[in-house]
């Protein structure tokens, strides 16, 4: 099949998936049995029934149930997410906001894990057995089991607190003010503006939470790798290669690796996937105010229109992270283009 | 093109370059807080991190010392007088006070103010409900008049909701004192990276859940504030917070939980300033006998009372945590000494239970919001409420829920027995007359006009229109010793409250109201 014929099919596979995810979000956020009533309004606020019905019916909350999600699924087809409860502010705007903290976590995070992960399984699966073997799987193993908050502390004790080498939690220094809003991520930002001193302290900022993100995944890459690079290494094309007089490294890196990516990638695909859809823990941690915490305080406060935004764009996240992961594989194996 | 993004990064380097020459010479103040407010705009304040930013940004008519809320002194008020039926209050303002764009202060701004805050039925818009107008017959005058007498009027002006705002510049900015503000008012927005405000400090910048900017105000009336700058920094978790003042990036954690007193007080730089909360945690049981059961019973409350131990049960909230005598947190006026208080008895209880009807004891729910306030692990207080239940033959249940769940069952009065806890609304005693029949938590209690004893019927209806302190304290007495012995409540204990800060920092003081009075802090 012609490429963009299946991407056009994909995408428009996106809008019955949206929709699914839309109603469930819907229908999960209000068959909970509390009141947003109660978590956005004071003590006594909502102990006064003319407020509480002043604020039911701005949220529309006094409305049939299909009628609410009719009219947000009205309003999100003219692009209009709605506006938060808990903050008033536009949900479109928030996301804007926390998106990019968490884009820029998460692609930190996963440049971490994979260029560890591979370089790790690789060098794990061609001396096998030996001690180098058992040191990246020991290591590996403590990477994806060690709980993150966990990680997280004793990587801010040790390195922020007594070797003072890594700055604090939060995304710059608190001194140092924001860059000018052009992507939303603090680096790239502080680039586009020329700001090199806030650039430098986005990117110190950046170290230590990718690397407590990058762990879990590095881990879980690494055991990957090395499995499917073992099972490369005992095909037949594999000795064909060697008896050809090719390098050692060539035909590891060119022959072997290369053919043990798929599984490598639909990992790797999955794991930005889910990196991108927020860390509550290490975000909490190191005060990264990204879409994890958002999507945690409005499941918290009840908050619907920023519970439904978020969700569509977790989906939304995953549905995009899936279509790479098969045209990589597209790239990778020769046979499917022409399939 | 090009030459917008050269110019662009030539003016951004010019300005990170005159940054560096101000952050040398100037003081800093940084904050960690695990930031809980949504809006800058005070007259929809209600949480207590805002009033950090309030109590800087703006000033009330009235106010308390930094170290107490048992005395309200002037402020921008600088004398009032009461009627003699407690109706009318007349206050003369301060004729020097400016606003931090010049402007002159005038009794209007108090009015415009006021009505504002009560029109925009927000959470705060209840602390109004017992004022019927507000006046300014002159340029320094102003007349507030009541619906009742209500004693707890003044307290109830301290708090950030009654902050003064330069009219004139709100309503460019959209806002209205208007009955229909609630609708039509649209100066929050501006509100919330600006102020207009007559306090020490104005906003400079509010990033919502990362950072919140205040500078100095250069037309401030009183004497100016140590600090150039004051940066309150969201850091949520607790943990971090701590590490933070460790390193010496934040100067104060105003989140510190009891866990972590001791290796601060260890630390030579680190000071650490511990006292009893004005969080009570109590025991609900319902005075329905249909949703309480046995709980509803009088004798059997009584019998609970003295079944629990209560220093055991403070001591499970950790530090700086200490045990009311009846509802009314140590520390408002008019609460009884804690010497007043219950000890255990064993032996008394069973006895009143044996009295009830239940010698062979019951099994009942108990309902509690599965969450941890402020260093109190609810769970844990639940199980040794049980422990101490089963030694008078009480098997309780223990029956955690989500919180938003719980409060509904809480709010709808459909809990039979419950652990809860309540913040006050306001610093005055009368606050707690929502616990009397009919009150807020009297009505959750299914405790009603209906079915309560005329005794303290009485009680508190004397006590809602005095206004003479004396005659309060007697009535706030005789109503908590009532309690003692009928109320369908257990007051539990306070936790504590615990903040950190580095030990350069002079000034430190406490009250419930705003906790910290960050203008007052120097190095």
């Amino acid at each position: 099949m012609a490429l963009h014929k299946y991407l056009a099919r994909r995408l428009l596979l996106m809008i019955p998936l949206l929709i699914g995810i839309s109603l469930v979000a819907f229908l999960i956020s209000n068959s909970i049995p509390a009141d947003p009533t109660a978590a956005n309004l004071g003590e006594r606020a909502a102990a006064d029934p003319e407020i509480v019905a002043a604020f039911r019916a701005k949220w529309g909350l006094d409305e049939p149930l299909h009628v609410q999600y009719l009219t947000y699924m009205r309003n999100l087809l003219q692009g209009d997410l709605g506006t938060s409860i808990r903050s008033r502010r536009p949900i479109a705007e928030e996301l804007a906001r926390y998106l990019p903290a968490t884009i820029e976590l998460a692609t930190a995070g996963i440049v971490v894990s994979v260029v560890a992960g591979i370089i790790f399984g690789v060098i794990s699966a061609v001396w096998r057995n030996r001690p180098i073997d058992f040191f990246v799987r020991f290591i590996s193993l403590i990477g994806v089991s060690a709980p993150v908050f966990w990680l997280a502390l004793i990587g801010l004790l040790i390195l922020y607190l007594r070797l003072d080498i890594v700055p604090g939690p939060g995304r710059l220094d608190a001194r140092i003010p924001a860059p000018p809003y052009m992507t939303g991520m603090y680096t790239i930002d502080s680039l586009l503006a020329g700001q090199w001193s806030t650039f430098r302290n986005a990117v110190e900022h950046l170290l230590l939470p990718s690397l407590v993100l990058g762990a879990f995944s590095s881990g879980l890459i690494t055991r990957i790798t090395r499995s499917s690079m073992l099972e490369v290494l005992s095909q037949e094309y594999m000795m064909t290669a060697r008896s050809k007089g090719l390098k050692e490294r060539h035909v590891i890196l060119r022959h072997g690796l290369r053919n043990a990516l798929m599984p490598v990638v639909t990992i790797i695909g999955l794991s930005y996937g889910s990196l991108l859809s927020g860390a509550v823990l290490t975000e909490t941690i190191f005060a990264w105010e990204g879409i994890g915490r958002y999507a945690y305080n409005a499941a918290r406060t009840l908050d619907f229109p920023a519970i439904m935004g978020v969700s569509m764009l977790i989906a939304i996240v995953f549905v995009v992270m899936n279509l790479i992961v098969d045209l990589l594989y597209y790239w990778l194996d020769p046979r499917l283009r022409q399939g | 093109m090009r030459r917008i993004v050269v110019l662009l990064i030539a003016l951004s380097l010019g300005m990170v370059g005159m940054g560096g020459v101000i952050a040398q010479e100037e003081q800093v103040l940084v904050v960690g807080l695990s930031e809980d407010y949504h809006s800058l705009d005070p007259s929809r304040a209600y949480e207590p991190g805002g009033s950090l930013v309030h109590h800087s940004v703006y000033d009330t008519l009235v106010t308390f010392p930094s170290d107490s809320v048992s005395e309200i002194i002037p402020n921008l008020a600088e004398s009032w007088d009461i009627s003699e039926d407690g109706m009318v209050y007349t206050f003369t303002l301060r004729d020097d006070v400016t606003f931090s764009n010049g402007d002159p202060l005038t009794a209007e701004d108090v009015v415009f103010s006021f009505n504002r805050m009560k029109n925009l039925k927000d959470n705060p818009s209840f602390l109004a409900d017992t004022i019927a107008s507000v006046e300014a017959p002159d340029d320094l005058t102003v007349v507030l008049t009541l619906t009742q007498p209500d004693a707890a009027i003044l307290a109830k002006l301290i708090f950030d909701a009654f902050s003064i705002l330069n009219a004139d510049v709100v309503r460019e900015q959209g806002g209205t004192d208007a009955e229909d503000a609630a609708e039509t008012d649209t100066a929050e927005d501006w509100l919330m990276n600006n102020s207009a405000g007559t306090g020490p400090y104005m906003v400079a910048n509010y990033e919502p859940t990362v950072q919140t900017v205040l500078v100095r105000n250069p037309n401030y009336w009183g004497e100016p504030a140590f600090f150039d700058r004051i940066i309150i920094q969201n850091l949520p978790e607790t943990s971090t917070q701590k590490l933070a003042l460790e390193a010496g990036d934040i100067d104060i954690a105003m989140d510190v939980i009891a866990d972590q007193v001791a290796s601060f007080e260890a630390n030579p730089d680190i000071e650490v300033f511990s006292t009893q909360s004005d969080t009570l945690i109590w025991l609900l049981m319902n005075a329905d006998p249909e949703i309480g059961g046995p709980v509803s019973d009088p004798l059997v409350q009584r019998a609970i009372r003295y079944a629990l131990n209560y220093e055991e049960l403070r001591f499970l909230s950790g530090e700086g945590a200490n045990n009311p005598a009846s509802m009314v947190p140590i520390g408002f006026a008019g609460a009884l000494d804690p010497s007043e208080g219950f000890a255990q008895d064993l032996d008394k209880a069973r006895a009143l239970l044996e009295e009830a009807g239940y010698a062979d004891g019951f099994t009942i729910d108990l309902e509690y919001p599965d969450f941890n306030y402020i260093g109190t692990e609810f769970g844990i207080v639940a199980q040794k409420v049980q422990a101490d239940l089963a030694q008078i033959g009480i098997t309780a249940n223990l029956v955690p829920q989500e919180f938003q769940v719980s409060l509904d069952l809480y709010r709808n009065g459909e809990q039979g027995f419950s652990l809860w806890l309540w913040n006050p609304d306001y610093y005055d005693t009368l606050d707690y007359v929502e616990f009397l029949p009919s009150g807020v938590v009297g009505n959750r209690t299914n405790w009603t006009d209906e079915n309560a004893d005329s005794a303290i019927l009485e009680l508190r209806d004397a006590v809602k229109t005095e206004l003479d302190p004396a005659v309060r304290a007697e009535l706030f007495g005789e109503i908590q010793r009532w309690l003692q012995e009928y109320g369908p409540y257990a007051p539990l204990f306070q936790p504590g409250v615990h903040f950190a800060y580095r030990s350069d920092l002079q000034g430190f003081a406490y009250n419930g109201q705003w906790r910290v009075d960050l203008t007052a802090l120097s190095r």
